[in-house]
């Protein structure tokens, strides 16, 4: 297929709006994934471009068709079900042709066609299985064989390996189609797609590259769920040149920051790998000032360790002391942090940590959206452009 | 109080431990053993129903093995041995062609029938719509209608004294006369047949998952495509009880098949129309109607055991091919 537009899709059931105002651009031959939280409106976005849903209101396009109101079959589209849906009382041979049938392909061609596809996902010697005598990863090749059998198969390499993830994204270089994924999966969604649709409560929270999904999350939404462990989000409040929260201040240069007025409720929001031990601090270019903090759990994971800090509510530096427990009631004085593996870190520790101020995120609390991506704008121009240019 | 009870209890124990009836005995043996008799009774059901089923049969069989002469005082057994009854019921009358008739209609019957079920099915089993349950219960009161309610009306219709309208320039439009034709019989069947095959097939098609009918959808197929290549393969069980139940209730119809033919074999007349015909003014051949019961009767075993077969290997090896 080629391009897929959505302009102003809505799909309101009785009872629910499941998507709301959808504005998408898919362009020819890119791989996009849908992601959210189940519920959020993806699976009826995509089954409105399939055309299994059709939409209240809206228009969807397809390589400058208009397809609004046309059924499945004059879509010219392949679509792999999540819960595979091999039709039980056909063998595979009889599964991957069901379309080519359909359009009344002569034998021999349907034969060539499905030999091919099944070469290329190696399930040439189940074509006579049905589907119940196969296991479940034979199955979701022989979905995939049935979606691929309509385009010509002639250029592609057999060389396809044991993962779902990684046959998708293969055959997506190599059909060079444009293809719709839709998962809840944040993990599978950053590592397969050119972008992501990062949706929830039937509204498009931002599309954007995985990378820049991840660096510029649009909004809190989209910080907290994207990357895995979450972002740390705490809210707290613009004061002239710092902000400040119930577990530690950060301060700013209110002129490189003009986004950030005095008496804002802002979220700061910090990933944990930006979250650094005091003593590390030499290695960043722009630290934040110190925040004591006492270590609670550790989760060594192999490759690194999180660490849940938390904060003891006073700025190392700083003149005045909030308590701990005005900020325990607040429940945002923790942080995680995320440190290399030979760190010699032990639990009930005081110690003192500091933020990369480059990655400290800054969302308006009331709206969500996102006010800045850092907070020290003039080195950041020196240095990268913080744009959406940037990124993938 | 309590005490007295008590003590009652304790002496009815001891009289029932040291001699008490058959039955009494039998009954704590029941009570010790419920699976004992839970078998004992299930051997009692199935022989009343072999009994009650079978025997009629048996009787038949008695009845067309006597000779004609002999019908009276006919006991367990029958009065001679005569199976040429089998051969005289055919010189006498063409019941083969009466057969044929039934089965004529009733084929074609089954085949309107799954048809409109299958399409009635699929709105009542998949597709949400406004005033679903009201259709659905208007139709359940239909199917209770007796036939016998529709007969007068149905007659004249069919008899072509019905003008439905008159039109300035045609003239007017009767209904058909289709007395004496399958039509006069096929259309108040298929309509009676129809509100117990809806339900049957509305309850398998709405048990295919929607993703099968969207996976065909998208692969090309219309909806009516993906009932007839995904769906309705897949409820063949449904489609089949459907198909049996309608079929041998046609076959076996006698009050409509009675009526709207005169009974004559040319005349599309059903077997039952041929059962009666070997009574004539003065004479009735028992022998010959049993012997013309039980041949007409053998379709439907035939049918029966074959669609059986059908059932148990769709449900098994999901051999069920398109």
């Amino acid at each position: 297929m080629g391009d897929v537009i959505l302009e102003h899709v809505t799909k309101r059931y009785a009872d629910i709006t499941a998507v709301d105002d959808m504005n998408l651009d898919i362009r020819d031959g890119e791989f996009v994934t849908l992601v959210g939280p189940s519920g959020c409106g993806k699976s009826t976005t995509l089954e409105t471009i399939a055309g299994l849903t059709i939409p209240s209101e809206g228009q969807i396009t397809i390589a400058g068709d208009d397809v609004t109101t046309k059924p499945p079959k004059d879509r010219d589209i392949a679509m792999v079900f999540q819960n595979i849906a091999l039709f039980p009382h056909m063998d595979v041979h009889d599964n991957m042709s069901f379309g080519l049938r359909l359009r009344d392909f002569d034998s021999e061609e349907i034969d060539r066609r499905v030999e091919r596809a099944a070469e290329i996902l190696q399930i040439e010697e189940l074509v006579d299985r049905m589907p119940d005598e196969l296991s479940g990863g034979q199955r979701q090749r022989v979905a995939i064989g049935r979606a691929i059998v309509r385009e010509p198969l002639a250029n592609l390499d057999a060389k396809l390996r044991v993962h779902m993830r990684t046959e998708l994204q293969r055959l997506h270089k190599e059909l060079d189609t444009t293809i719709v994924y839709v998962t809840h999966d944040q993990a599978e969604a950053m590592t397969m797609s050119d972008r992501i649709a990062v949706m929830n409560e039937g509204h498009l929270q931002q599309i954007a590259p995985p990378l820049v999904c991840y660096d510029e999350p649009a909004n809190l939404f989209v910080a907290g769920f994207i990357g895995s462990p979450s972002m740390n989000l705490v809210e707290g409040q613009v004061e002239s040149g710092q902000i400040r929260t119930q577990g530690f201040d950060v301060d700013f240069d209110p002129g490189q920051v003009p986004e950030l007025a005095a008496g804002d409720d802002v979220t700061v929001g910090v990933r944990p790998e930006d979250v650094y031990p005091a003593e590390t601090a030499s290695e960043l270019a722009n630290p934040t000032r110190r925040i004591r903090a006492r270590t609670d759990v550790l989760e060594p994971m192999g490759d690194e360790i999180f660490v849940y800090l938390v904060l003891r509510g006073e700025d190392a530096s700083g003149a005045q002391a909030a308590t701990t427990d005005t900020a325990a009631a607040r429940g945002s004085d923790e942080l995680l942090m995320s440190v290399e593996p030979d760190s010699d870190l032990a639990g009930d520790e005081d110690i003192e940590v500091v933020l990369d101020r480059r990655k400290i995120h800054v969302f308006d609390t009331e709206t969500g959206d996102a006010v800045c991506h850092d907070i020290l704008r003039s080195e950041a121009m020196g240095g990268e452009p913080a744009g959406p240019a940037g990124g993938s | 109080m309590a005490t007295e009870t008590a003590d009652e209890e304790r002496r009815s124990g001891a009289d029932g431990g040291d001699d008490d009836g058959l039955i009494a005995q039998r009954a704590r043996e029941a009570i010790r053993n419920p699976g004992d008799a839970y078998q004992f009774l299930f051997y009692v059901v199935t022989a009343f129903f072999l009994v009650t089923t079978l025997f009629p049969f048996y009787w038949l069989l008695v009845l067309a093995l006597t000779p004609g002469d002999r019908m009276t005082d006919i006991g367990l057994l029958p009065n001679g041995f005569n199976p040429a009854s089998f051969v005289e019921m055919f010189q006498r009358l063409p019941f083969h062609v009466y057969m044929f008739n039934s089965i004529v209609i009733a084929l074609t019957t089954t085949v309107i029938v799954l048809l409109v079920a299958s399409f009635a099915g699929y709105a009542f089993g998949r597709l949400q719509f406004r005033g679903k349950t009201a259709l659905l219960l208007v139709l359940l009161a239909i199917s209770y209608f007796p036939p016998a309610a529709f007969i007068i009306p149905l007659f004249q219709f069919f008899t072509g004294n019905v003008e439905i309208l008159t039109l300035p320039a045609v003239g007017t439009i009767s209904s058909p006369n289709w007395f004496n034709t399958p039509g006069a019989m096929v259309t108040p069947f298929s309509a009676l047949f129809l509100p117990l095959s809806i339900f049957i097939l509305t309850t398998f098609y709405s048990q295919i998952p929607d993703g099968l009918e969207d996976a065909a959808r998208v692969e090309g197929a219309t909806r009516i495509g993906a009932l007839f290549r995904v769906i309705i393969p897949l409820s063949a069980p449904g489609v089949a009880t459907a198909g049996v139940l309608t079929f041998i209730g046609v076959y076996n119809e006698f009050f409509i098949s009675f009526l709207m033919t005169d009974g004559q074999a040319q005349n599309w007349a059903p077997i039952v129309w041929g059962v009666v015909n070997y009574q004539g003014q003065y004479q009735a051949f028992y022998n010959l109607m049993a012997a013309a019961s039980i041949v007409g009767v053998l379709p439907v075993v035939i049918l029966v055991v074959i669609a059986q077969e059908r059932i148990v290997s769709g449900l098994t090896a999901g051999a069920l091919k398109e």
